[in-house]
């Protein structure tokens, strides 16, 4: 106990002397909690729209009021050439470009004294909508955004009394009712700074002893193995949980990310998931030898996957099978679950309980392999 | 000048390939990273687990649900489920929607009556809830109009231009080769020099005759080739295994991804004068990679950002980066559409490489 106290002590006053470093792991969760909060924005709004006017009738300009006002488009003004739509595309001034033929005021007038759903004449108006491709989540809203617009605009022309007949959607958003990212960002975020803080920093903290040399003086002295790793990583530890609670405080005090369930539930499994993630840095550290590959080999096999393959951005079901198999063995995949879990839905231990059970056997096997294999190395 | 720039470059390129380990992470990740990312990075959103809670249970109900269910947007994961309590299903992840048809469904709608049908949707992921209710807007706009034959005074008519088959993979994929570069060159230039230094190398290097230009060209080129080769392998693989088109011209984006590494490189050997530790060097180069990834657009578009973030990423040169490649790959950009982004990074190197050798030499001496 007392060895592992010594080298946790040493390797704290690693940190502390190096404040550098120190700031930048404190910073980096609260710069990241920002940077996701406010950057990744999945939802499209502001798809930047030209409006090529033809008709150039009042209909028409209340029609570009409509598109502009409905918070979906944002204004292009001065389009590079009326003439050439293209162009206006390639130039990334506009992701979509409405074209408004000649003849809409007649259209809408024609709408306005309908008498019934069958006066509507076959030979209907057409508007023209040009869309980048490129982005195709961003294509397909700019497409459906206008629908709905021009749906608006049909309604609100109608006669008075008349109604659409057929199925109208009343929605009902739970647990994120007002539809905020950073609601579902946030606390997979923590599943990530945690991962990244313990793997990445031990590993490379192990590789630097090698590196310079005093891993064989470490040795060397009446410290056993399994004390040297316990006593290195348990300084990380407390760091990761100190960012862990940094991100989770900035998203609900900042954000205002709602926390139902209970912080003691998602502390345990936080502890334990951290345990995962350090074996895995042990692991690294023990096949590599310069703190380069150590960083490289822990950000490809830890970060990566934890931001990529956990669910954090990208939904699983939508992944190839072969993906899918693969994110049985990343530990955040379970984590993030339970995080959401317990702070958007309040979800106790007996809705998580497989999830728990997933978390903790993958822990004790990457941690019995990764001793199992520091021990060979050494000997 | 020349011989001593090629010696140190010949030095460099011997280290890297000297580690069996450092060369496989170089070549065989960026084809890992793009397989993984290329079928994991997808934000269409389809087969919604959805529950259904028909209360009508007549044909034109049944049909609604199969009108709903067409077109592999949603997936009926539990039908009429005996539990009426449809919450205990969202916090179990049974499913993220539930449809409600309500008893009078059928008997309003043959009487062209507006009807009410209920979604609750599980809106932990805003994206996908936005998305989810999006197509249920949609699906019932279709059986609408295909059911009671109602003509519209307005159409719409849609042309998508460069993506028409609408694969997120053609867009995702220039952007990870771009991600790919910056991370690379970035981290190897950073702490090419810093090791150096925690050697003590960088002393013995000092008191021969190179100067400071010579050392950080000599420096700097290696890297910049590996990431060319990098870039090399991702796209080739992009190509050939993704099938993505490529519409512009290939010199173009070589000649601009030589600028570019530039910015990167540049920003790698600011963080090494001001870094003593690999550790250190490695974790401001994460910092940056993380704040450029974020801020470039790879995700989600810079218009959805508040204002205040979209000012900021005009400091990120993958911003402009990321433009360019998927500008050329998708759309066959060309110069002239181009200029803005070119002269952005032209600037942003020519200041990160003057300020990086002005506090080298203030180092040196």
């Amino acid at each position: 106990m007392f060895k592992i106290k010594f080298i946790a002590q040493k390797e704290l006053w690693h940190i502390l002397r190096d404040p550098r470093s120190l700031i930048i792991a404190i910073l980096m969760p609260i710069v990241m909690t920002l940077l996701y909060g406010y950057a990744i924005n999945l939802d499209i709004k502001n798809i930047k729209l030209a409006i090529i006017d033809f008709d150039k009738t009042s209909t028409s300009s209340d029609l570009m009021g409509r598109f502009y006002n409905s918070g979906y488009f944002s204004e292009v003004t001065n389009p590079v050439s009326i003439n050439n739509p293209e162009m206006i595309l390639k130039k990334g001034q506009a992701n979509a470009v409405l074209i408004i033929r000649p003849g809409l005021g007649e259209a809408i007038q024609k709408l306005k004294s309908m008498r019934n759903i069958a006066s509507v004449s076959v030979d209907n108006y057409e508007l023209g909508l040009i869309v980048d491709g490129s982005d195709a989540n961003m294509a397909a809203a700019a497409g459906s955004y206008s629908s709905i617009v021009v749906s608006q605009v049909i309604k609100d022309n109608l006669p008075l009394g008349f109604e659409m007949p057929g199925i109208k959607i009343s929605r009902q958003v739970l647990y994120n009712p007002d539809l905020k990212s950073s609601h579902f960002f946030v606390p997979g975020l923590i599943a990530i700074i945690l991962m990244m803080i313990s793997a990445l920093l031990t590993s490379v903290t192990i590789a630097r002893e090698k590196e310079s040399g005093t891993m064989e003086q470490l040795l060397t002295t009446p410290i056993t193995p399994r004390q040297i790793i316990i006593g290195k990583t348990l300084p990380y530890v407390g760091l990761a949980i100190l960012d862990g609670f940094l991100v989770l405080g900035f998203g609900v005090f900042y954000f205002g990310v709602p926390f139902i369930g209970s912080t003691l539930l998602l502390f345990v499994f936080g502890v334990i998931y951290v345990i995962a993630a350090l074996a895995i840095g042990i692991f690294i550290s023990t096949i590599v030898k310069t703190q380069q590959l150590a960083m490289m080999g822990a950000m490809m096999v830890t970060v990566l996957p934890s931001v990529m393959l956990s669910g954090f951005i990208f939904e699983i079901k939508n992944m190839p099978l072969v993906l899918q198999i693969i994110t049985y063995i990343v530990p955040a995949r379970y984590f993030l679950l339970i995080v959401r879990g317990i702070m958007l839905k309040g979800s106790g231990i007996g809705l998580l309980w497989v999830e728990a059970a997933f978390l903790i056997a993958l822990a004790i096997v990457l941690l019995s392999v990764a001793t199992k294999l520091f021990k060979l190395r050494v000997s | 000048m020349i011989q001593t720039i090629l010696a140190l470059m010949k030095k460099e390129l011997y280290q890297v390939i000297r580690d069996r380990n450092m060369l496989r992470l170089i070549f065989i990740s960026p084809i890992i990273q793009l397989l993984v990312l290329g079928y994991a990075i997808n934000t269409d959103v389809k087969k919604i687990d959805t529950a259904v809670y028909d209360f009508d249970r007549s044909s034109l109900s049944r049909e609604y649900i199969k009108a709903k269910t067409a077109g592999d947007y949603f997936v009926i994961s539990s039908e009429n489920p005996t539990v009426l309590d449809a919450e205990l299903g969202f916090k179990e992840n049974l499913y993220t929607a539930a449809l409600i048809i309500p008893n009078d469904f059928s008997e309003n709608f043959t009487k062209k009556k507006p009807v009410e049908v209920g979604l609750l949707i599980d809106g932990s992921n805003a994206n996908s809830a936005s998305i989810t209710s999006g197509y249920a807007e949609m699906i019932a706009m279709q059986f609408n109009r295909r059911q009671l034959a109602i003509p519209e005074p307005i159409v719409m008519r849609q042309q998508m231009l460069y993506n028409p088959e609408s694969e997120s993979v053609y867009f995702m994929v220039p952007g990870i080769v771009a991600v790919l570069i910056t991370m690379i060159t970035a981290m190897l230039s950073s702490m090419a020099i810093v090791r150096e230094r925690e050697i003590g190398t960088l002393e013995q290097l000092m008191v021969t005759p190179i100067t400071v230009p010579a050392l950080i060209i000599g420096k700097t080129i290696p890297f910049a080739i590996l990431g060319f080769l990098e870039m090399s392998i991702a796209l080739l693989f992009g190509v050939l295994w993704f099938g993505i088109p490529f519409a512009g011209s290939w010199t173009l984006l070589y000649g601009l991804t030589f600028i570019y590494l530039f910015t990167t490189l540049g920003v790698g050997l600011f963080i090494s004068t001001v870094t003593q530790t690999q550790q250190q060097a490695m974790f401001y180069t994460w910092f940056f990679s993380i704040f450029a990834i974020l801020t470039s657009g790879f995700f989600s578009p810079i218009v959805n950002m508040p204002e205040a973030v979209q000012y900021i990423t005009y400091l990120n040169p993958l911003r402009y980066y990321m433009i360019i490649v998927r500008g050329i790959m998708m759309k066959g950009a060309t110069v002239e559409a181009l200029y803005p982004e070119i002269i952005a990074m032209i600037i942003f190197g020519i200041v990160i490489f003057t300020s990086s050798w002005l506090r080298y030499s203030k180092r040196v001496s």
